[in-house]
């Protein structure tokens, strides 16, 4: 694959969790057995909606080899979870809300006695309506799923008076967008294994992306204090926001403590689709207005989000797509509404892009509207109203100063002049059209306002000689142990063997907040801005106590302490491993920080952010007017994230995200009817193969900040799976004159419209 | 639809009987006694510890479980004990050092890792017997390999970078 990118010249570094990746040595968490191990099952709903009228264990209690059947009666503390709001049962009680709801879970000698005991179950239900849509769910006499009733969320924004300024306007253009419920699919199911230990105590060994509130949840589960629960969150085979909430660690937690054995689970990628989260779905409909130069006075949007049955972050994800609604464009009257509504559906919730590849899609869509209808070039016109490097943020709050808008966007445009030219006469196929089109996004890292988001860190020097960072950060994958080694070497010029990480392990580790919503990198790097300082006095006043050479002539190197008149010479003038050694009994080397991700000074509405990063997309198709099926043949993203820090992971977090994203766009959908999935595995939910995806990609990152900027690298995990739909559809628009509103982009929809292979000039 | 359900929707008793199982995995004979519907991806993993490969779709479409019998690339989530008799197998785990995980890690071909085993066997058994595929070649020896994390980008640059070091380690012998 012919790969353009800048980042492929600087320094790459070999990841540290590489080498046992690829040999197969890496044990994951599902990897682990330990003796006596039983295997637990858990008992799911067949109806997405229903009474429970009565369930009974009876006969699969009597099942030889199996250990324990619990129900609802069996949850010591707290019979809910949820990261804000508790509302989902872990074992229901007396009623079901959706196809993934726990009615009770098995521990057994083996997962086929395990799974034989789960059919000996007889539940009986009585079904209930089922609310399959945000439209069912919102009619007046729709049964109430939650003594809230149906709407878990309804944030309005207000800024000018839009139906004035719509008056004002020469063209509005007025659409309503619809994006799919979108899988994570990880390859790794949820799992692991959970421990309980000889004093009482228990260990977690399952998959998470925020360990401590993993603990935090399982305690008022199991009416535990914190303290007795370990939870071991590291390694994991994917996550993607996926594994953010509780999954199967209440299950195999009361099965532990019941049976005083250890206890596997394991989701099937079928219980996985089932009682997994996804993307949430959305219908956003949006009214953009501009005057005859094609300055965007109005913006009015409403989003009605489909979260399914429970609430986890669903609220913080509509929050997220309100605050994006207006993008990095400057638009004096603004009106933005959210609901998010509950549906007998699968849950949705965290998803890489939080709400923020939903409202982009829309907005983009918008932007490409209005400029065709203005008949202007859609790069001038984004142009014309884009933010400046000390505009407000969305929502009109201070954010941190940056021109990362206009940067990424003239990246593109050269990528674009580059690229488009020639492509659409390129082809002899007389039955494909092809076509190129941009899209740009801002994404705010961090929480946001007013939402608890604490991050620090630990450096300490260890009795062997080591420089052990430990940080309460999870690696899903994403190559944090890269990122961490990368800077730590940056920061004390050490060598990857004096380095020990920890991270993952609340037994172990400082409270560093979730490994979630791009903060991990950034919070790494300022933890050590903070720490760094007094690590290297501390060390070096050691090495002073042990040299007798003043610290002022000395440095931290490779395997050791330095002079720092001699860093030519042959080694340190004291090493590593001779200074712990040495150490004085009594003395030791930690430091620690803790402190709040960055917000904004002035924001008013919760969860708007004041870190962003930038990205802007280039995606080139091919479409066959024959079949309708689109081939997308080039992505080129520029990324304005701030410092690159680890080469390799930054490149693979874009082209990862931008892949991800062109099966957003293009074939994936997690499809229910009637509260039901009819797409439970990869041979119906399809996600890119490696034939599907471009041959020619380009990242580009660029990592200049304003003058005195003072926050670093901003995290690049979900910037690149933003902007592509947009661009996508754009592409697709340029080649077949047909404007498509509904993701995935349907052929038969393309082969239907009456304007395909209706030739538009790019203008 | 997933194996074990066909297989308990046959209502089998669970104690069913057991065949003698033998068979090589990476040079070393293992004698067992396995019910003969038992996957090969359960008893590489379960009965022998080799958790290198791995467990993910159960269905033959991700290739996660890929491993090599007789010589061939499978799935193994899709060959019963029966079906394994008398097999020589080669898992992640008995592949030595070679050119293809060295640009894996060089190239960033993988990134939470849970693919790559099953990737790493499948461009072995591409490269084994194609030593210098083209693009579509390599498109098609991957097709059944899913990869949520890299877009396969890295996969791609790897690939064609372990090409090159086999062809050079190739040419190094010969001269020697």
């Amino acid at each position: 694959m012919a790969s353009q990118t800048n980042l492929s010249t600087m320094k790459r570094r070999i990841r540290p969790d590489g080498p046992e990746k690829v040999t197969g040595r890496m044990k994951y968490l599902t990897d682990l057995t330990f003796p006596n191990m039983l295997y637990g099952k858990v008992l799911r709903s067949m109806e997405p909606h229903a009474e429970i009228l009565s369930i009974s264990v009876k006969e699969a209690k009597k099942l030889p080899g199996v250990r324990a059947v619990l129900t609802y009666k069996d949850v010591p503390g707290l019979n809910g979870f949820g990261l804000i709001f508790p509302d989902q049962p872990v074992l229901c009680e007396d009623r079901v809300r959706y196809v993934g709801d726990a009615l009770a879970a098995v521990a057994a000698d083996t997962e086929e006695i395990a799974e034989q005991a789960l059919r000996l179950i007889k539940v009986e239900y009585k079904k209930l309506p089922v609310l399959d849509s945000p439209e069912k769910a919102l009619l007046p006499d729709a049964p109430l799923l939650h003594p809230g009733g149906n709407i878990l969320h309804h944030p309005h924004f207000k800024k000018g008076d839009v139906e004035t300024a719509f008056q004002a306007c020469t063209i509005v253009v007025k659409e309503t967008y619809e994006v799919p419920r979108q899988m994570h699919a990880y390859m790794e199911t949820e799992g692991g294994v959970i421990v309980p230990e000889p004093d009482g105590k228990l260990t977690i060994y399952v998959g998470t992306q925020h360990g401590f509130k993993d603990r935090f949840q399982l305690a008022r589960i199991l009416d535990m204090p914190e303290l007795d629960i370990r939870v071991v969150s590291s390694p994991m085979g994917g996550s993607f926001g996926g594994k953010d909430e509780l999954n199967i660690q209440p299950y195999g937690a009361l099965l532990a403590l019941a049976t005083n054995c250890p206890v596997k689970i394991h989701n099937s990628r079928q219980e996985s689709v089932r009682a997994g989260l996804k993307r949430h779905p959305m219908k956003i409909i949006m009214k953009t207005g501009v005057d005859k130069e094609g300055n965007i006075l109005a913006h009015k949007v409403k989003i009605i989000a489909d979260t399914g049955a429970y609430a986890t972050l669903g609220p913080a994800v509509l929050d997220f797509a309100v605050e994006h609604a207006p993008g990095p464009y400057i638009i004096p009257h603004l009106e933005i509404e959210g609901l998010s509504v509950f549906t007998n559906n699968g849950v949705a919730g965290e998803f890489r892009g939080f709400g923020g590849n939903q409202i982009t899609f829309a907005l983009e869509g918008q932007m490409d509207r209005l400029a065709d209808q203005l008949k202007m070039n859609p790069l001038v016109f984004r142009l014309k109203n884009l933010r400046k490097t000390e505009d407000p943020g969305p929502l009109g709050q201070k954010i941190a100063p940056t021109n990362g808008a206009l940067d990424v966007l003239q990246v593109i445009e050269h990528s674009h002049a580059e690229k488009a030219k020639g492509w659409k006469q390129d082809t002899s196929d007389k039955w494909k059209v092809r076509g190129t089109g941009i899209a740009l996004t801002m994404h705010g890292g961090g929480l946001g306002i007013d939402r608890m988001d604490p991050a620090g860190g630990r450096l300490s020097f260890t009795k062997a000689g080591k420089i052990e960072a430990a940080f309460g950060f999870e690696e899903c994958g994403q190559g944090l142990l890269g990122v961490i080694e990368t800077l730590l070497i940056d920061e004390f010029s050490c060598a990857e063997t004096d380095i020990k990480i920890v991270i993952g392990d609340t037994a172990l580790v400082p409270v560093s907040g979730s490994s979630t919503a791009s903060r991990s990198t950034s919070m790494v790097w300022h933890a050590l801005q903070r720490m760094k300082g007094s690590f290297r006095k501390e060390v070096l006043e050691l090495a002073q106590l042990l040299t007798g050479i003043t610290a002022d002539h000395l440095q931290m190197g490779p395997s050791g302490i330095w002079l720092k008149e001699e860093m030519t010479a042959e080694g340190p003038c004291i090493t590593f491993k001779e200074l712990a050694e040495r150490m004085p009994s009594g003395r030791s080397i930690n430091v620690h920080t803790s402190f709040n991700f960055p917000t904004s000074p002035d924001a008013t509405v919760g969860g708007s952010h004041y870190l962003y990063a930038f990205a802007a997309v280039m995606a080139r198709v091919e479409v066959d007017l024959l079949t309708g099926r689109v081939k997308v043949d080039a992505i080129d993203q520029a990324v304005a994230a701030g410092p690159v820090v680890s080469s390799l992971g930054y490149l693979g977090q874009i082209e990862g995200g931008g892949v991800m994203a062109l099966g957003y766009t293009l074939m994936e959908e997690a499809i229910m009817e009637n509260g039901i999935y009819m797409t439970d595995n990869f041979d119906t939910y399809f996600i890119p193969t490696i034939c599907d995806v471009p041959c020619k990609t380009s990242v580009e990152a660029i990592e200049k900040l304003v003058d005195g900027d003072p926050f670093g690298p901003r995290g690049v995990g979900e910037i690149g799976t933003v902007a592509v739909a947009p661009a996508i559809v754009r592409a697709i628009f340029d080649a077949t004159g047909c404007w498509v509103n509904k993701l995935p982009v349907s052929p038969e929809f393309l082969l239907k419209s009456n304007r395909l292979g209706e030739m538009r000039p790019w203008i | 639809m997933d194996i074990k359900d066909v297989i308990q929707s046959a209502e089998l008793p669970l104690m069913a009987p057991k065949m003698k199982l033998t068979l090589t995995v990476n040079g070393v004979l293992h004698r067992l006694e396995v019910a003969p519907v038992v996957r090969l991806l359960d008893i590489l993993r379960e009965n022998l510890g080799l958790t290198g490969t791995k467990m993910s779709c159960e269905i033959g479409r991700c290739g996660a479980c890929a491993i090599h019998m007789n010589g061939q690339l499978v799935n193994s989530c899709l060959v019963m004990a029966y079906q394994a008799n008398e097999a020589s197998i080669c898992t992640i785990e008995g592949l030595e050092e070679n050119p293809i995980q060295k640009a894996f890690l060089e190239e960033g071909g993988f990134q939470c890792g849970y693919c790559t085993p099953g990737m790493i066997m499948a461009v072995k058994a591409l490269l084994d017997t194609n030593p210098n595929p083209a693009k579509q070649q390599i498109q098609e020896a991957l097709s059944g390999n899913l990869c949520r994390c890299t877009g396969y980008g890295g996969i791609f640059r790897a690939v064609e970078k372990a090409i090159t070091s086999l062809q050079e380690k190739q040419v190094t012998n010969i001269e020697e």
